[in-house]
């Protein structure tokens, strides 16, 4: 039986809802992803977004052509509460994940934005990878690229921990903190993805 | 007044202009992504596109005719898109091919720098090519372009994979290459 598209051990991707609009909303104004949310272009990518923008950006990842955004939802250790105070797990929107390909799927772009509170507990890598090989998979996509502001170094160490190499950079795209920034390209070639994935599977096994 | 240079100069698209316009698209070698799009383009898309353009005062591109000066011959489009203002834009030219190796459209990328440098007043101009026209990046060098992002095999030309390349002109590179031009915006 294949395996499901876009269910991960950890994660799972699967399209927004108009409810999901308060989480999103949660994340996406937390302080420390000002700047890297990777929200379309028209958006502030500094300032809080206000509901009703939220509600415009679910719309537009819905209908935008060449571009698909996806829910990342994880199984959440939630503090009890009440008398016995137990903890429970619970699915929750941590994140976003998105493709695009512009004018040509052989090179589409990605990117994967997780909750600053849910960082660090390889949700994001996760979601990368079932990203990466659903493109891959069923997309004729052969380069894929990940464009990265030079100060963001927690975006940049993940893209490398995944297999991205750096391209170069997109020069002077930006001020942030008074200075001019500039993106890094990174990219990832399929047979390269391949590879990884084969050994990844390799030491799977020898591990069981 | 048109934006001149020494060979060139640089004028709105007329009616006229748009037989030669269609012509340049369809000849293969001229397409700044060469064979990117099908050679198939009529006088009427050319036609469509032309009365399609509103009058702003806010445009975030311009198209122009690169006119020979010396004959009044028709030699090819330049333009930018994806203005944003005071910061950056995204620069491309076609020539036709009998005018390549004459310093033409090295005159009219000159011309339309100065532009985006001086009156638009912008930080950074880009320019994106790729390794399977190394002419189009020679020529964006001698202006001061650099290679800065190159992402592999990212094009499909000519039956095989190229590099897609990302270059850049920074506002004080320019005026380093321009010492008879003054900048006086302070630098960020």
């Amino acid at each position: 039986m294949p395996k499901a598209p876009f269910v991960g051990k950890a994660v799972t991707l699967r399209p927004f809802e108009i409810d999901d609009s308060k989480a999103l909303r949660d994340y996406l104004n937390h302080p420390e992803l000002m700047g890297r949310r990777h929200i379309p272009w028209g958006y502030p990518e500094f300032l809080p977004l206000t509901e009703p923008q939220v509600h415009g950006l679910l719309e537009r990842w819905a209908t935008e052509e060449r571009t698909v955004v996806l829910a990342i939802d994880a199984q959440v250790q939630r503090q009890g509460w009440g008398l016995s105070g137990e903890a429970s797990q619970a699915s929750q929107l941590i994140g976003h994940a998105e493709f695009s390909w512009g004018w040509d799927p052989h090179a589409p772009s990605v990117s994967v934005v997780i909750d600053p509170s849910q960082q660090r507990k390889g949700y994001g890598s996760e979601a990368l990878v079932l990203l990466l090989e659903h493109l891959f998979a069923f997309t004729p996509a052969h380069n894929v690229s990940c464009w990265i502001a030079e100060w963001n170094e927690a975006g940049l160490s993940f893209a490398a921990a995944n297999g991205f190499q750096t391209a170069g950079r997109m020069r002077r795209v930006g001020m942030y903190e008074g200075r001019p920034f500039d993106l890094i390209i990174t990219d990832l070639l399929r047979p390269e993805f391949q590879a990884r994935m084969a050994e990844r599977g390799a030491a799977e096994q020898a591990q069981e | 007044m048109p934006l001149e240079g020494q060979l060139v100069i640089l004028r709105e698209q007329r009616r006229d202009d748009l037989a030669f316009l269609t012509s340049l698209q369809n000849e293969p070698q001229t397409q700044a992504w060469s064979l990117a799009l099908p050679p198939d383009f009529t006088d009427v898309m050319y036609e469509k596109r032309y009365e399609a353009r509103e009058f702003s005062y806010d445009p975030d591109e311009a198209r122009f005719v690169i006119v020979l000066k010396e004959t009044g011959e028709l030699v090819g489009q330049i333009q930018y898109t994806g203005l944003e203002r005071r910061w950056s834009a995204a620069l491309g030219i076609i020539t036709a091919s009998k005018f390549w190796g004459t310093g033409v459209a090295l005159d009219a990328q000159e011309v339309l720098l100065r532009f985006l440098f001086c009156e638009l007043g912008l930080r950074v101009v880009r320019l994106f090519s790729h390794s399977g026209i190394p002419r189009a990046a020679r020529l964006a060098e001698k202006s001061g372009f650099q290679v800065s992002g190159r992402m592999r095999q990212s094009i499909i030309k000519y039956g095989g994979l190229h590099d897609n390349l990302v270059l850049d002109l920074l506002r004080e590179e320019y005026f380093a290459r321009h010492p008879e031009l003054a900048d006086t915006l302070p630098a960020l």
